[in-house]
């Protein structure tokens, strides 16, 4: 075991140092960089040598050192510099070496510590040096001595870019989701929920099938999947129980807790944090999306597959009584903080879905909860500090592997060589769709959002995809797809949890998984072709 | 996961240890099931425990024993930091009034079993303590779901934030 670790970190340091020993065609210093650090990324990220959350703060801190102006590369580096002289207002004298003929520029020092390249033409060439002009420079400006530098390969920019990752605005919007459901534990908000939600479905066990799967897709849609699949089981292990042992119902009933809790997430920005880091990378291209729009275009498919898993569900498992006891007691908190929690959590979700007609961003409508929950001492301490903090970092340092990975070039040279545009848009987003699916299966959902969305988004930038709308549709496409990956018990924390409890075999969660799969990506790309292209045009102008 | 946890059981006589450690054979395949016949013995259990990282989450410890007794034992167990969180049962049917209330006020007892013994209970006691060890200790519940109270366990994963989304 620690064997192969230790053969992974090899391999991760070694991918890191990769723009030591191999030079790519047309990528940047800058971009070797990049990739280095990518590929040191996916390989922790993949076999996780170290926590996936350790791999994010990692990536943030090799790019504040290797690529922002403030960072070793940078401050050590030195490059040798000269100032230009004026010989009159135009021509300027500048030594041979400073002139890049392939180019036909110089390259000014930038305060932040990049060359930015200067056409010059050039007058005269001498013993002295070379004249050139136009070259209408403020005083003290500085050149590259050296026009063929490797520093100039680097374009830094300010450490605070990749730190302020940490605090992106989804972040915050997360942050404030934390808040209220860590609030919501606290005050038993979620069981009763639950328990008021239910009692509509009455005793039938298809009925009682149908109520768990809606109330744990709902509540997954607010709250963390795996906190909402935990809470759901302590609710269906009673009813699992009264059943006798041959029964396959209770199989189902173990199923559609983890299936429910994992499709549930697609429904909001904050359902899961694979749309966190859709959301931000479209963010980082100018684009937003309302939390409620967001919700109207994900919102019918994930209805109709629940409704197809309920339905398959009933056939593989039916259940061999009449009638299932389902007794949940209780009664809401109404103690005055209980109270203030039910005020914030209404209000912001009301907002929320609200985004769209009155405006205020859902990052700072999440504001209200954070700090009016911590003002009204409705979280306190103990919550703070044991709110997934991990999972905040995992997001950011995906977000920031997705910055340099667009700043520097390498998600144009990455895209750059396939003939994408030859597969057409429905090719593509095919491809997409299937590539997210199987990474989803075995890694984290959230990591494969990072590694896939940084390619459409060189696609975008490099004119494949023809327009903002489609980039939309394929930003999408990925979050959907990152959430249907559920064949496996690895697959991800809430079939962990059902499949431990021994309910249930691996075959039935992969005929059941892979199955929601399948009619989840014909869904989502039915709902593309179909119902997206209604919508997207209000926000896409 | 195995071998993680175990669970020690101190007894004297031969015939009742391997009565008890029968009854808990169905936590075998998910805890290390350690045996000692006195408290000379269980120490160097303990040691061989500690050396190997594996944490002891219960004890079911006899009060008469040949040398030191059990409650003085399970006293030291109380104030041992590696051992505090370790659920302590007395299973005994010679202790005193005052073993007793020493057991229960010093090395903080949390379960006290009459010999003779009824198998159910054990197994009960067993589950009940060892999940209670599990969540009190923070680890990771996914791989007692199955043995031990899943309620619980769940309960404990939806409150504690073991588990998140990745």
């Amino acid at each position: 075991m620690s064997r192969i670790r230790c053969i992974l970190l090899v391999a991760g340091l070694a991918a890191l140092s990769l723009p030591l020993w191999l030079s790519l065609d047309g990528l940047s210093l800058g971009g070797h960089i990049a990739l280095g650090i990518f590929l040191m990324a996916a390989i922790f990220w993949m076999a996780e040598p170290i926590p996936i959350y350790a791999t994010s703060l990692l990536v943030i801190t090799l790019q504040v050192l290797l690529l922002s102006s403030q960072g070793i590369v940078v401050t050590f580096s030195d490059p040798p510099t000269v100032a230009p002289e004026a010989v009159d207002s135009e021509v300027w004298v500048i030594p041979e070496s400073a002139y890049s003929s392939a180019t036909e520029q110089v390259y000014l020092l930038e305060s932040n510590g990049s060359f930015r390249g200067l056409s010059v033409e050039v007058v005269e060439r001498g013993n002295a040096g070379v004249l050139v002009r136009p070259f209408t420079i403020p005083p003290d400006t500085e050149l590259l001595a050296d026009a063929g530098h490797w520093r100039r390969g680097i374009e830094p920019v300010s450490y605070t870019v990749f730190l302020g990752t940490l605090s992106n605005p989804i972040i915050i919007l997360f942050l404030g989701g934390f808040l209220l459901a860590a609030a919501a534990v606290r005050y038993e908000l979620e069981r009763n929920l639950t328990r008021i939600f239910l009692k509509p479905f009455g005793n039938a066990p298809s009925n009682i099938l149908l109520g768990m799967m809606l109330v744990t897709a709902v509540l997954s849609a607010f709250m963390s999947n795996t906190a909402t699949t935990a809470m759901m089981m302590t609710v269906v292990l009673p009813l699992i129980r009264q059943l006798p042992d041959g029964d396959r119902f209770r199989i189902g009933l173990a199923l559609c807790i983890p299936v429910a809790a994992n499709i549930g997430g697609i429904i909001t920005p904050i359902g899961t944090p694979p749309n966190a880091i859709v959301i931000a990378a479209l963010a980082e291209q100018g684009y937003s999306i309302p939390f409620g729009i967001w919700m109207l275009l994900t919102t019918p498919l994930v209805l109709v597959l629940m409704a197809i898993v309920w339905f398959t569900l009933m056939r593989l498992f039916p259940c061999k009584q009449a009638q299932v006891e389902l007794e949940l007691s209780g009664n809401f908190q109404r103690s005055p903080k209980a109270i203030a929690l039910y005020l914030i959590f209404g209000t912001t979700v009301i907002l929320w879905v609200t985004e769209a007609w009155h405006g205020l961003s859902s990052s700072l409508v999440a504001l209200l909860p954070i700090a009016g929950l911590t003002a009204c001492q409705v979280v306190e301490k103990q919550e703070i500090r044991s709110l997934p903090w991990e999972v905040l970092w995992l997001v950011a340092g995906g977000i920031a592997l997705g910055i340099s990975m667009r700043d520097t070039g390498l998600a144009m040279w990455l895209i750059s060589g396939v003939p994408w545009g030859a597969l057409g848009v429905l090719g593509l987003l095919i491809v997409f769709c299937l590539v997210a699916v199987t990474f989803s299966n075995f890694l984290s959902n959230t990591v494969t959002a990072t590694l896939v969305i940084p390619l459409a988004i060189g696609l975008s930038v490099g004119g494949v995809l023809p327009d903002t709308q489609t980039l939309f549709t394929v930003a999408l496409m990925i979050a959907v797809s990152c959430s249907l990956g559920m064949a496996l018990p690895i697959s991800t924390p809430p079939n962990a949890i059902a499949y431990s409890t021994g309910l249930l075999r691996t075959v039935d969660l992969a005929k059941v998984g892979i199955f929601t799969a399948v009619v989840g990506i014909l869904l989502a790309m039915a709902s593309a072709l179909l119902l997206w292209p209604l919508i997207l045009p209000s926000i896409t102008g | 996961m195995k071998n993680e946890l175990a669970i020690l059981c101190i007894e004297d006589e031969p015939d009742v240890l391997d009565a008890l450690v029968r009854d808990l054979a169905a936590f075998e395949d998910y805890f290390l099931v350690e045996t000692a016949s006195d408290v000379n013995e269980a120490e160097g259990v303990l040691d061989r425990l500690r050396a190997s990282n594996t944490a002891v989450g219960l004890i079911f410890c006899d009060h008469i024993l040949p040398g030191k007794n059990g409650v003085d034992f399970l006293v030291e167990l109380h104030k041992n930091p590696d051992t505090r969180l370790t659920r302590k049962v007395l299973f005994t049917g010679q202790a005193g009034l005052e073993a007793t209330v020493t057991a229960v006020n010093r090395a903080g007892l949390h379960y006290y079993i009459a010999k003779p013994w009824n198998p159910e209970e054990v197994v009960a006691c067993a589950r009940e303590q060892l999940t209670r060890y599990v969540i009190q200790a923070g680890l990771n519940p996914l791989p007692y779901m199955k043995i031990l109270d899943t309620d619980q366990l769940s309960a404990a994963i939806a409150r504690r934030d073991f588990l998140t989304d990745r």
